[in-house]
């Protein structure tokens, strides 16, 4: 049992940073807004937020740190992402490209500001965010097992983000309008809409997310930052679409491939697993096939926004 | 007006090439290329600029380091050209990957000296080895250096370790050996009849959730202590101590300022040997075409001094085995004859007895 409470625990480590991310994708292509920079904000939003942490370490306690330095991440992500919302809205720019320069942009900015700032390009950070067990919570059977104890504080942000995100999409005057924009904008815009403030929304919220993804990805799995998430921003892209552009999906895509990938680094000590011996390369290549089969029986009825990737003009019909 | 502005062009760029053109009068006498990874890696490429620094600093040398664009023999001749073109007299290049440029570079550029580390020039396709004599390699025994590594862990009590190599580099495979054979020896030492070690390489040299979630593994089996031998592999596998609350040794330079994790490190001495080098080159008597490694008889390995972090072992017993591998009291296999083309150990080959190897 123990054995599985670990490999459940570690597998957050993966999904946690991938749900909030692809959703933040989601609010972008639901608005109609193709963003493929979410592997950039994600690098901007944890170069700041962890430089934050680094400069106060010690001087403010550790969870009230953390969660000041997610607003950073928030408020980072969301101004970076309005380069992007400027450049494919206003500016009807191609959104990949845009999204593309940001993606170069960011690592570059963030290796080379922290050697200005601090001399060396690593950014050191102490990992004391842990909470080895929630009072009372922790001492539930199973449950408190599996989700309160060695824990981060993101998990239940992770999964109060989603529980929000659900409600906004699908329950609220807000939701409905967003999707619109992202279906048909010109009907949105009929129907009395501001496409464009819909849009640069849409875009922001996904910044903020991207932004708080980058912190809450890097801070559990290494002991400093040097500019890098290492392609889970894209990953959260093909979560985004595994999911088919649906938050409880999304949730689903992400637990299959953080799954996945925890087996795949741990298969030697779970006991049935060990026993196949199989190479742990299988477990890491499952959910990448598992999206190229997904993709191609589902391209037919994929439930992409209709009109993400294509810049807004009012005259067309 | 118009041949006015023409005019002021003109003066502009004939200004703006003499700026460029200064520090091309007096250029950088000392260069290093930097391989994969950043200057301040704190690790290899930092290790060796640091050595190179200190000998221009004393000295009152101009130097600069040089950024390939991208990880190709191609691209580390362009930035060795470029080094020359800056006046560079000597250039450092660190790592194994350097082995094709420098086998270029040498004839192109017979004289500009060279200070290859880890690796000895050879043709791109492994068939032809040749040293000229502006070029001066140098390996480094890993081996020893992973030996005491491994060495301390068992005699600190540790009897359940793990060694997380980066890519199965030759560098890498022998901290790998070399650490085994060390936990053997301590183990016959102490009469211990099992010592367990699990045995991986990740592929990369990075701090990803996979290498997070495998270190994590490890210590929830019960391994007690990690030799992370993988540039940012550390950082994934410190993250993880710093969770379990359990140890780590880490690798080339001392890293234990980077965590508490950290109770000693494998090095070698990337930058006194630089510094030596160019010392030599300044003396005269730069020993080129030879092709050394450093051992412990020249102080080219060992751990850090500081053995604070460690219960039982201490500056004696390091002393006692130390001196054994000066004079060879104690000989080490290596790559060739530990284990097969893939870096993966044979526990009959390497002699182990007690220690048990799990190939994961």
């Amino acid at each position: 049992m123990d054995t599985i409470y670990f490999v459940f625990q570690n597998s957050l480590l993966f999904t946690v940073p991938l749900v909030v991310v692809a959703l933040g994708g989601m609010f972008s292509e639901r608005s109609g807004i193709v963003n493929i920079a979410l592997e950039g904000i994600m690098v901007i939003g944890a170069f700041f937020s962890i430089f934050f942490i680094k400069t106060f370490q010690g001087s403010i306690p550790p969870q009230l740190l953390f969660i000041l330095a997610m607003f950073i991440a928030i408020i980072v992500g969301v101004l970076f992402s309005l380069l992007h919302a400027y450049a494919s809205i206003n500016m009807k720019a191609n959104q990949t490209i845009s999204g593309t320069a940001l993606n170069l942009f960011a690592p570059a900015f963030a290796v080379y500001t922290a050697r200005m700032v601090q001399g060396v390009s690593q950014i050191d950070f102490e990992n004391n965010f842990r909470i080895p067990k929630v009072p009372l919570l922790g001492d539930i059977p199973v449950i408190g097992n599996l989700i309160f104890q060695n824990v981060y504080i993101t998990t239940y942000i992770g999964i109060g983000i989603l529980v929000v995100a659900s409600i906004i999409l699908y329950k609220t005057r807000f939701g409905l309008r967003l999707r619109a924009c992202g279906e048909h904008p010109q009907a949105a815009d009929s129907a009395g809409i501001n496409v464009i403030k819909m849009r640069y929304t849409g875009v922001m919220l996904s910044g903020a997310l991207a932004g708080l993804g980058g912190l809450i990805f890097v801070v559990p799995i290494s002991t400093n930052f040097s500019g890098s998430v290492l392609g889970y921003g894209f990953l959260a892209l093909a979560v985004l679409i595994f999911g088919q552009w649906k938050p409880s999906r999304i949730l689903f895509a992400a637990f299959f491939f953080g799954m996945m990938k925890t087996i795949a680094s741990t298969s030697t000590i779970i006991p049935f697993l060990a026993d196949l011996s199989l190479d742990p390369a299988i477990y890491k290549i499952t959910p990448y096939l598992a999206t190229l089969i997904v993709l191609a029986f589902s391209s037919k009825n994929s439930a992409a926004p209709r009109a993400a990737g294509e810049p807004y003009d009012a005259g067309k019909r | 007006m118009k041949k006015l502005l023409i005019l002021l062009t003109v003066f502009l760029m004939v200004f703006g090439l003499a700026a460029c053109s200064k520090p091309e009068d007096k250029g950088f006498e000392l260069a290093l290329i930097t391989d994969v990874g950043n200057i301040d890696d704190k690790s290899f490429n930092q290790g060796a600029w640091e050595g190179l620094v200190k000998y221009a600093e004393e000295n009152d040398i101009t130097h600069q380091y040089y950024k390939p664009t991208e990880q190709s023999t191609a691209a580390y001749v362009d930035a060795i050209e470029l080094a020359v073109t800056g006046g560079a007299k000597v250039i450092v290049t660190p790592g194994f990957l350097f082995g094709p440029a420098v086998f270029e570079a040498q004839d192109l550029f017979p004289e500009v000296k060279f200070v290859l580390l880890d690796a000895d020039p050879h043709s791109e396709d492994w068939t032809q080895f040749r040293a000229e004599d502006n070029v001066y390699s140098i390996y480094y025994a890993e081996e020893q250096s992973g030996f005491l590594a491994g060495y301390a862990a068992v005699k600190d009590g540790y009897t359940n370790l793990g060694f997380m190599g980066g890519m199965a580099v030759p560098a890498v495979v022998r901290f790998g050996y070399g650490f085994l054979q060390g936990a053997e020896y301590a183990a016959a030492e102490l009469g211990l009849a099992d010592v367990m070690v699990k045995y991986h390489y990740t592929g990369n040299f990075d701090d990803t959730p996979d290498n997070k979630a495998k270190a994590a593994s490890w210590y929830q089996s019960g391994v007690e202590v990690i030799f992370a031998a993988g540039g940012k592999v550390g950082n994934s596998v410190m993250s993880a101590a710093e969770e379990a609350d359990k140890k780590v040794i880490g690798v080339d330079v001392d890293q234990s300022p980077e965590s508490d994790t950290v109770i000693t490190s494998a090095m070698k001495e990337l930058g006194n040997s630089v510094y030596l080098a160019l010392e030599a080159y300044y003396a005269d008597e730069f020993p080129g075409g030879e092709i050394v490694t450093l051992r412990a008889d020249v102080d080219g390995v060992g751990l850090p001094q500081d053995f604070s972090r460690f219960t039982t072992f201490k500056q004696a017993d390091y002393d006692a085995v130390y001196a054994k591998l000066v004079d060879e009291t104690i000989t080490l296999k290596t790559n060739a004859d530990g284990g097969n083309e893939a870096g993966v150990p044979d526990a009959a080959k390497l002699g182990l007895t007690a220690v048990k190897i799990t190939v994961e």
